[in-house]
């Protein structure tokens, strides 16, 4: 029988695919710069979804150190806005069309305790998602609650389908095959939260309906 | 845009023409009017050392020659950075961690290839705002007053900056660390550690058990570190290192292999792996690492004619005298006009000479090298001196020896380590008590020196004995105890005097100097409130 290693098999294909896309993502952004001038929509849209791979591809690798127990957490106070501003950037192509607002509310001094590779990138792919679903506004905010910073993102889409709501994070949902929801993006920042720990306690997320525009809500909560 | 780029002076490293233009073209958005472009590491330093550049953003994979961490590392060393200079190592995702695991020598941000032109005109203006809020701190420490620094540091803390505070504390624990006040970086650490388990500061609480001697503690902190992040090189560092000083030097290079095989790159790192192998006699490693160092000193400031000989030394005691040719005409090949890397090639030759049998050859290549080593005495490192001298007297030389020994002594009798690696070294070759003997002698000879100073001192001949000392400094540049003693009588001599900004200025130099020297902080700090105290009543 020949024996196939299958999740390292599928970490050096992800390795392959991710060498690809940077190289891809270099060349659209050299030519953004050559075509400047004409405000081309399918440029910003690309750079859109190069950067949802992007993130995918690197949620996926560090699932598997994660898994595989060679992820080192880089644990170190950072600042909650600049944080937020970060993701902001990292999206500010896209923004630059006008149609989706993403608003940001974060008190300037409030600190966090994170990993922030790994909080960015989570954060990054739910900012991601929810500019897909919304109808026209996102909200990233931070705040201080008791013996934790949350991160929360809502907007004004028509809310989180049932099995995202209900369904426990800690396990992968049932892949959709009807909307194409995976839920790994949710699954990786419950992940990512767990790790960060603080006395006796532990970082977890929430999701629900009750956004502030009427869509979804998310929540990571921080020790 | 809190930052003008319009009056600042811009470098961009980067190996791609289509990058370098999208670079240029965001910054000329921003303002940017003063743009240079380097598209490999020579061109980055040559362009550093004809203009003082405020940001430099450089790439880290450049295609020939040296990588952005060896620009960086080339940059620093020959002060080509002014301290207020942004510098920016822009990295893709999968070099990154091979950036993050160097030895020293950090860039003040990372950024992260592609990026859109918000996320690069953000990644400037952090910096710049942070450089700016330190710049009393790091302005004193380029100047090398420390004390100052500390207290700048200080005074930042009171005025709240919340945001700031921790980057502060961390920085001023580093520096009571440098002045060598253990007890005020511990508490800073334990406070820390009081509100949160930060790794950094756990590590602190190891490097002052490290430096109080408590090798013992210091080594669980580092294990226990290892074990929770198994990629914090900086606790390998330091585990190795407290290995080294129990003695235990197998441990020591188990610990350092790990280091190395997590950061392959960082050519230190893979120095110190070499050295550590060979003097433990594990050849095969030593080899690979010395092969290695070699390698990676192609394009970095850190190259030295020592990997050379190391290696080849290591072929000698594994019987291979012809691969230690093979490494000694690589070594012509690759070092011109460096007297170092010539004696070593003559030594190198002789022993190889020796080890053949070509008795006649080995003693011309002798000759060359001691011709040579007349010539550069006084320009070549300690280490080679030290190496020298072994092979004269094994040569016969004895006279030539004993002058090089006792020059050594001198000037390195505070440096426990490298005493204790000529008093292996005589005790191997030249015999017993030799070493010893020569000790104590110069100890002696110091204490006269000393004594005579102090006489003059106390009987009021200030200039006589500022004479005394001056003399002996010239001769013995590192000797704490007449070090401390000049700084004394001069900050008597100004107190007794009328103030005078010249002997300030060098009092507070012969100071700096002893903090470079390691003297620890109950000796000096007493010193700098005195000036200090003399400075504030002058500027009245």
């Amino acid at each position: 029988m020949l024996s196939i290693n299958f999740p390292s098999l599928l970490t050096s294909s992800v390795h392959d695919i991710k060498n690809s896309l940077r190289v891809l993502r270099t060349l659209h952004a050299q030519l953004e710069s050559i075509y400047q001038d004409k405000k081309h929509i399918e440029f910003k849209q690309l750079e859109f979804e190069a950067n949802r791979m992007n993130n995918s591809l690197m949620q996926l690798l560090t699932l598997y150190k994660i898994d595989f127990a060679q992820y080192s957490l880089t644990i170190d106070e950072h600042s909650a806005a600049e944080l937020l501003e970060d993701i902001v950037n990292q999206h500010s192509t896209l923004l630059s069309l006008g149609d989706i607002q993403l608003i940001t509310e974060c008190d300037s001094d409030l600190l966090c305790y994170c990993d922030s590779t790994l909080i960015s990138n989570a954060l990054c792919t739910l900012v991601n998602n929810a500019q897909r679903y919304c109808l026209s506004k996102v909200l990233l905010s931070a705040t201080q609650e008791d013996d934790y910073v949350v991160f929360c993102i809502e907007d004004d889409s028509s809310g989180y389908p049932e099995n995202l709501l209900t369904s426990d994070c800690k396990k992968l949902p049932e892949l959709d095959m009807t909307t194409g929801n995976t839920g790994l993006g949710l699954f990786f920042a419950e992940t990512v939260a767990q790790l960060h720990v603080q006395a006796d306690k532990r970082g977890f997320i929430m999701t629900d309906n009750n956004s502030r525009f009427g869509g979804s809500r998310f929540k990571l909560y921080l020790p | 845009m809190a930052i003008n780029l319009t009056s600042k002076k811009i470098l961009v490293v980067e190996d791609q023409a289509i990058m370098r233009e999208t670079i240029k073209h965001i910054l000329g958005a921003f303002g940017a009017r003063f743009i240079v472009e380097a598209e490999n590491g020579i061109n980055a330093i040559t362009a550093m050392r004809i203009d003082k550049f405020d940001i430099v953003l450089c790439d880290y994979n450049l295609l020939r020659g040296k990588n952005g961490q060896q620009v960086l590392e080339e940059a620093r060393f020959l002060k080509l950075l002014p301290v207020s200079a942004i510098f920016i190592m822009v990295t893709c995702e999968q070099s990154q961690e091979m950036v993050l695991t160097a030895l020293d020598n950090k860039p003040d941000d990372y950024l992260i290839k592609p990026f859109n032109r918000q996320q690069l005109l953000s990644r400037i203006e952090r910096c710049h705002a942070r450089k700016k809020y330190l710049a009393s701190v790091e302005n004193e420490i380029d100047n090398g007053n420390i004390y100052q620094a500390i207290y700048n540091c200080e005074k930042l803390l009171q005025l709240d900056g919340k945001k700031m505070r921790l980057q502060l504390l961390k920085m001023q624990a580093e520096l009571t660390l440098k002045v060598g006040d253990f007890k005020t970086a511990e508490e800073i650490y334990q406070d820390i550690l009081h509100e949160r388990e930060l790794p950094w500061a756990r590590m602190g609480l190891g490097i002052v058990a490290f430096f109080l001697g408590y090798y013992d503690q210091a080594i669980k902190i580092f294990q226990d570190l290892i074990e929770q992040y198994p990629v914090m090189l900086e606790a390998y560092d330091w585990l190795v290192k407290a290995q080294e000083s129990l003695g235990n030097d197998e441990h020591a290079l188990s610990s350092l292999n790990s280091a190395v095989l997590l950061s392959p790159q960082s050519i230190l790192r893979q120095k110190k792996l070499a050295v550590l192998a060979d003097k433990t006699d594990n050849l095969s490693l030593a080899k690979k690492a010395y092969t290695a160092t070699i390698k990676l000193g192609k394009n970095s400031i850190h190259r030295s004619s020592g990997d050379y000989s190391g290696l080849a030394n290591v072929y000698l005691k594994s019987n291979a005298a012809s691969e230690a040719l093979k490494v000694l005409y690589e070594l012509n090949q690759q070092f011109h006009n460096d007297p170092e890397a010539k004696i070593r090639a003559a030594l190198l030759e002789t022993e190889i000479h020796q080890t053949k049998g070509n008795k006649a050859l080995a003693q011309q290549a002798y000759n060359k090298a001691f011709k040579l080593s007349e010539q550069f005495n006084r320009q070549i490192s300690r280490e080679l001196r030290l190496e020298m001298a072994k092979i004269f007297h094994l040569n016969g030389n004895g006279e030539i020896c004993d002058e090089i020994l006792n020059d050594l002594v001198k000037t390195n009798i505070d440096d426990k380590a490298f005493i204790k690696n000529l008093v292996t070294m005589c005790d191997a070759v030249i015999g017993d008590n030799y070493a010893e003997t020569l000790i104590q002698h110069i100890k002696k000879e110091l204490v006269d020196i000393n004594n005579k100073g102090v006489g003059l001192f106390q009987e009021g001949n200030i200039k006589e004995a500022l004479a005394v000392f001056e003399k002996a400094i010239i001769k013995m540049p590192d000797n704490h105890t007449i070090l401390l003693n000049m700084i004394k009588i001069i900050i008597h001599d100004i107190k007794t005097s009328k103030p005078d900004p010249e002997k300030i200025m060098s009092a507070q130099a012969y100071i700096n100097r002893a903090i470079q020297l390691g003297i620890p902080h109950n000796q000096i700090s007493g010193l700098q409130t005195e000036l200090d105290t003399i400075q504030y009543k002058s500027h009245q």
